[in-house]
């Protein structure tokens, strides 16, 4: 068990294989970035406002590529505010114009008014480079463990700690 | 040393054969067979290169943003598959499970002699069965190839502790080059005797119990019982 940290190489090797394991998720997950043309390919639902198409902790694929069309009214969308770090999950009501240019104004399902008041001060509508993505596929309530993860900060520790010790103490 | 005194659980066959493995390069660097690391040397290197990559693509990432790096994202994933394929089939086809690779001690002093190849596993799940495959490359190119497959009791006392002598007399009696440089631990098989017979369970306690009482056994010259496979010198392992 530990002693095999004794030789250098044996060690340095089990170091690797932990920093595969880490570097192949990351890279991965930049893969899956890149072919789908949004930073953030994966997001998770972290409000009701898109009930009942969708709930907390749902696990949401996106796809920021319009080979066959623009992205349309009725088209589920995440996308980024100036000023704010958290990405919304809302429904496309109104576009006006066409092209890169196009105002688009978004909506909740679940929420009374439009957008307009979670935009940036002075904004009234998104650009198509506010976008991250369309909602192409789902899987429910899977991303809730990483909501989890941010509301219990710790749990991240104890997990990677326990990651890290499986796979140092463990030759496969 | 040390790992000749520590105590594995007999039950957990990644540990059985992880011992055992640690134990081969022990045992043939201290017959002055020379090691090559030039397996765990490119393994090594495939894989730090393809983690210093995936480090770096994360610090553009972080500082600079995806949308400005796109392109260089894409390239850094595309040669990271490059490099973590070239990984698993470094490891599949050139390592193939090899625990040591080395040389004999040649003629004369620093000579090399025949090029020694081990590769080890156990290839049935739940079956105490440790495999060797020993390629021996010969001066002259001629490649001879010994399959051993013995179970792991025969060098493993009933508390787990790895015992030395027996493991190495499998070694060196399967193997001509092995025996050759350790022609005390070479056995001739007796007909109609079966080797594994050779060291009973109370024999592994005695030999464990013995390398536990210290090292100084080491230095136990065992003139006058030469060719005796069970009281000879005890080597590290």
């Amino acid at each position: 068990m530990l002693s095999s940290l004794q030789n250098p190489r044996q060690a340095a090797a089990q170091l690797m294989n932990f920093g595969l394991i880490l570097s192949t998720a990351f890279m991965m997950w930049k893969g899956l970035s890149v072919i789908s043309d949004s930073p953030s390919p994966i997001v998770v639902v972290l409000s009701g406002s898109m009930e009942p198409a969708f709930q907390r902790g749902d696990l949401l694929l996106l796809w920021n590529r319009n080979f066959f069309s623009e992205t349309n009214v009725g088209e589920i969308v995440v996308y980024n505010v100036k000023g704010k770090d958290i990405p919304i999950v809302h429904r496309v009501v109104r576009k006006f114009g066409a092209g890169p240019q196009a105002k688009l104004l978004t909506k909740g399902d679940n929420n009374a008014a439009d957008d307009t008041e979670l935009y940036a001060r002075g904004q009234d509508y998104l650009n198509r480079k506010d976008i991250v993505g369309s909602v192409v596929g789902y899987m429910p309530f899977v991303g809730y463990v990483t909501i989890m993860l941010s509301e219990h900060p710790w749990l991240k520790t104890v997990m990677l700690g326990l990651m890290g010790l499986v796979v140092v103490l463990q030759r496969e | 040393m040390a790992s000749s005194q520590e105590k594995i659980s007999v039950y957990n066959l990644a540990d059985l054969k992880n011992t055992t493995d640690d134990a081969i390069p022990n045992y043939l660097n201290s017959l002055h067979f020379t090691q090559s690391h030039r397996l765990t040397d490119v393994r090594l290197a495939l894989g730090y290169s393809a983690l210093a990559l995936a480090a770096a693509c994360f610090a553009w990432d972080h500082h600079l943003g995806f949308a400005a790096t796109t392109h260089l994202t894409a390239c850094a994933v595309a040669l990271y598959t490059v490099l973590n394929g070239a990984l698993t089939a470094w490891m599949l086809f050139a390592e193939r499970g090899a625990v040591y690779e080395g040389s004999a001690p040649g003629p004369g002093a620093g000579g090399q002699g025949e090029r020694v190849r081990i590769a080890t596993a156990t290839p049935r799940r739940n079956v105490p069965v440790y495999e060797m495959v020993v390629e021996v490359v010969g001066r002259d190119g001629a490649r001879t190839t010994a399959r051993v497959s013995r179970g792991f009791a025969e060098w493993f006392d009933g508390a787990g502790r790895f015992v030395a002598a027996p493991f190495q007399e499998v070694l060196a009696s399967a193997v001509p080059v092995i025996g050759r440089a350790d022609p005390k631990r070479a056995v001739v098989k007796v007909e109609g005797e079966d080797a594994a017979a050779a060291y009973t369970p109370e024999m592994l306690d005695m030999l464990a119990r013995a390398s536990a009482a210290g090292s100084a056994a080491e230095t136990a010259t065992p003139s006058g019982n030469g060719g005796a496979k069970r009281g000879g010198r005890r080597r590290k392992a």
